[in-house]
């Protein structure tokens, strides 16, 4: 019982923690948020098996935790709000070459992060070269040049 | 955080993305919230109050001071914390204590130091008489695993001298 219970506490949990961090948080991975990546799943091992390093309790946490990852998959599917809950919404960070300063600083952006973006997927040069800069939901920037921009 | 929400940049765009910025400005609340709720949980962890800390650790006492018990007040499951009992009796003397309660239903004793002259079972605990030295001191240490979850109740009583009460909370 208690192994079903575990995977299920530390699912949710985390899934809280990472919407507390922002789409943001993991989505470029960084030498170091790889690493940070790694210690949170080290941490989590042990909470997930506690003590029992049978076959059974492996599998009945993988059950569970594959359980619940399709379960919500179905539920993003059917539900619109489910899915707005667990998986947020994109935004628009540049709109026709101008910074949208107020979005930028709640999603705590800086406009290196879009140039980064801007160049390493369009390569862009100069912020009005972007039509529009888009946080995905996955955390990503994508960027849409202007028509007119690039020569 | 103030936001005037109908400052241009916060307004709901339809292309190329279809947005809900009131949705997303909630967000952005929950977000910020939360990292103030993750500073307060480390700085709580960091008082102990997650076991191991001022707030965790405790030292409680008998009416007249003769039986002295430090210990951790949290506890987590699965970890082990130390339990100090010490006596004060007349030199020499044996003397007996009752360790009884719930403490044995939440955690198990992995060890216990040095060993009593006599050990047997109560009603609720264990009994176990402790030789003193020539100081009239006597102390025992013990490692307590918590094997339980929740609020546990204990108490170490003395013939001669009042209860000294343990509440122990063991997080899962």
């Amino acid at each position: 019982m208690d192994s079903v219970l575990r995977a299920l506490a530390m699912y949710l949990a985390l899934m809280v923690l990472f919407k507390i961090a922002g789409r943001r948080s993991l989505a470029e991975l960084t030498t170091f948020d790889f690493v940070l990546l790694m210690i949170i799943g080290e941490a989590t091992q042990q909470a997930l098996l506690g003590d029992d390093f049978s076959l059974t309790n492996a599998f009945l946490v993988i059950i569970t935790l594959i359980a619940l990852d399709v379960g919500f998959s179905l539920l993003k599917q059917r539900s619109g709000w489910v899915s707005r809950l667990i998986d947020g919404e994109p935004t628009i960070i540049v709109e026709n070459g101008k910074l949208l300063h107020r979005r930028l600083r709640h999603a705590r952006l800086v406009e290196a992060d879009i140039m980064e973006a801007a160049r390493s997927s369009q390569g862009i040069e100069t912020i009005e070269q972007i039509k529009f800069a888009i946080i995905e939901r996955n955390g990503k920037i994508s960027v849409i040049p202007q028509d007119s921009g690039k020569g | 955080m103030k936001d005037d929400t109908d400052h241009p940049d916060l307004r709901s765009r339809q292309f190329p993305v279809q947005e809900d910025m009131a949705y997303q400005l909630k967000v952005w609340r929950f977000e910020h919230i939360g990292w103030y709720l993750l500073v307060v949980c480390m700085l709580l962890g960091l008082l102990g109050l997650f076991s191991r800390g001022v707030l965790s650790s405790q030292d409680a006492r008998s009416a007249d001071g003769r039986v002295q018990v430090e210990y951790e007040m949290f506890h987590r499951n699965g970890s082990t914390n130390p339990l100090k009992l010490s006596v004060h009796v007349a030199p020499e003397a044996t003397v007996e204590l009752d360790i009884g309660g719930e403490l044995l239903d939440g955690f198990s004793i992995e060890t216990l130091q040095p060993a009593p002259v006599r050990m047997r079972s109560s009603k609720q605990g264990m009994r176990l008489w402790l030789q003193a030295d020539a100081q009239g001191q006597a102390t025992l240490y013990l490692t307590l695993r918590g094997d339980g979850l929740g609020l546990f109740r204990s108490h170490i009583r003395m013939p001669g001298s009042s209860d000294v009460k343990l509440n122990q909370f063991i997080y899962p």
